[in-house]
């Protein structure tokens, strides 16, 4: 038989050994080699006081497990000033990096919701758009009044688009009027009208 | 609001559980466990809560939850585990992937990897043992090379007691449904009561071990693995338990490793560290060499 007794415990250990002190895991942040990053990033999840060495690898990390580890350790120490760091990254080139801090914002609404209104009246219509995909999947009790209130201000289409997506999902009745409204402001135009329609007949329950 | 529970009305019990008290329960089983129960499991966990109150005499909610917190043997908890998993399963489950295992990833493997270095299989969550059972009569049976390599089946569970069923082997006729009767007669031995018992030699073969997914003391251990089958596991974990599961997946596995998951999951959905790869009808998750 080809199968051989398996035992986990004969099979070899971690190379870095378990239960490490901050000093040393925090060291292991510039390591060459990305595993061992990686297990520095992930046994770092115990020591809030690392939040700060975290965010200012993720900003030189290129490696794509690093940076998932990175993102996966932050929700973990999430705070607003780990959201506040991470919000930066909103305004990204790299692609992977802007969607992997858009993801981990969505998983710690109370850390963000301090930094929502500041992006959410960015000069930048994109991270306007970033800030309403975070707020559409968002569990705060907030977020139907925050999109309420970008279909209300929001001069940019395209943002009020996804604010409308958003609504779809979790707008309450009050938002209804703030939709109507929203119509009028776009009358004429085809796609944001059927947009506001699908999403009023959403939370109609139709 | 209150929820009354009633798991034994014919002797009058009636614990009850707030809402503000189950929330506080989910959210500790989740943290113990990475399992998420949701307001639509509430009767489903609520009944079996309220069946450990009654079997450890405890005068209420409150009292079992200080219990199967602060208990230093953690017994309790884990009982309560065990009766909170799910462990329906059968032989040759979805064996569309134990196709893919002996067609296209275990082949692959072989050409990279060393001779003499074992090739290491994780199947997590075991529960009964049908799972790695079937890995293993799939690699005998069905891939020409298993006798030229050293081949170790790792299967664990969080459940103590669905581990110790998963040792002893033993199955109902209904598990068996899709095993041939040449495989029964090859490696079941048929017992008095009608029951069947996986032959010896296969039950030494696997190692069976207590694992809860999301304490990295028990999974640190799992290095250098080839292959990890954890099938219709992620479903019962909420995002941030999926993406942990999932880089603890990547940690344990060698560069090239490979992940089978259960029809309806993806790891594209949780993760962009495993590359996809089709073989026959599945797709598996390959972690890639560094």
């Amino acid at each position: 038989m080809a199968l051989i007794k398996a035992d986990s415990q004969t099979i070899p250990p971690s190379p870095q050994p378990p239960m490490r002190g901050l000093p040393a895991l925090l060291a292991d942040l510039a390591a060459a080699d990305p595993a061992v990053r990686r297990t520095a990033v992930r046994d770092l999840a115990g020591y809030p006081q690392a939040a700060m060495n975290l965010c200012d690898l993720l900003e030189r990390e290129a490696n794509s497990s690093v940076r998932a580890a990175l993102f996966s350790t932050l929700i973990t120490l999430h705070s607003p000033a780990v959201a506040g760091r991470l919000a930066v990254h909103l305004h990204s080139d790299d692609v992977a990096l802007r969607n992997g801090a858009i993801e981990a914002l969505q998983e710690m609404p109370d850390a963000v919701a301090p930094h929502l209104q500041r992006l959410l009246s960015d000069d930048d219509s994109d991270v306007r758009i970033f800030a309403v995909n975070i707020l559409a999947v968002l569990r705060h009790l907030q977020a139907p009044e925050w999109l309420a209130a970008v279909v209300r201000s929001d001069p940019h289409i395209n943002v009020c688009a996804a604010a409308i997506d958003g609504l779809a999902e979790v707008g309450r009745p009050e938002s209804l009027s703030d939709l109507a409204d929203l119509r009028r402001r776009f009358a004429g135009n085809a796609f944001m009208e059927f947009a506001i329609d699908a999403a009023m007949r959403r939370i109609r329950g139709e | 609001m209150m929820v009354t529970l009633s798991a034994n009305p014919a002797k009058g019990l009636a614990p009850v559980m707030t809402d503000g008290e189950y929330a506080k329960f989910c959210e500790f089983f989740y943290r113990k466990t990475g399992i998420q129960y949701q307001e639509n499991k509430k009767y489903y966990v609520e009944r079996r809560v309220s069946d450990r109150i009654e079997k450890t005499g405890s005068e209420s909610f409150r009292d079992y939850f200080t219990m199967i917190r602060f208990q230093a043997s953690g017994e309790e908890f884990q009982f309560l585990v065990n009766t909170l998993t799910v462990n329906e399963t059968y032989f040759f489950r979805e064996d569309y992937q134990f196709d893919a295992l002996v067609s296209g990833i275990l082949p692959g493997i072989a050409q990279t990897k060393q001779h003499g270095a074992p090739i290491r299989i994780w199947s997590v969550p075991c529960s009964s043992g049908e799972e790695p059972y079937s890995i293993a009569i799939n690699i005998l049976e069905r891939w020409d090379q298993s006798d030229t390599w050293n081949i170790e089946i790792h299967a664990s569970d969080i459940d103590t007691k669905i581990l110790q069923e998963a040792r002893g082997g033993i199955y109902s006729e209904r598990s068996l449904a899709r095993v041939s009767a040449q495989l029964r007669s090859k490696y079941f031995v048929r017992r008095l009561d009608g029951s069947f018992q996986i032959c010896t030699e296969l039950r030494d073969s696997i190692d069976f071990s207590l694992v809860n997914v999301v304490d990295p003391l028990h999974t640190r251990r799992f290095r250098d693995l080839d292959v990890i089958f954890c099938r219709n596991l992620l479903i019962y974990f909420d995002d941030v338990g999926r993406r942990e599961t999932v880089e603890m997946f990547f940690e344990a596995l060698a560069p090239g490793g490979f992940v089978c998951l259960g029809h309806s999951e993806s790891l594209s959905r949780i993760s962009s560290i495993f590359r996809p790869r089709k073989f026959k009808d599945t797709i598996v998750y390959q972690k890639p060499a560094e």
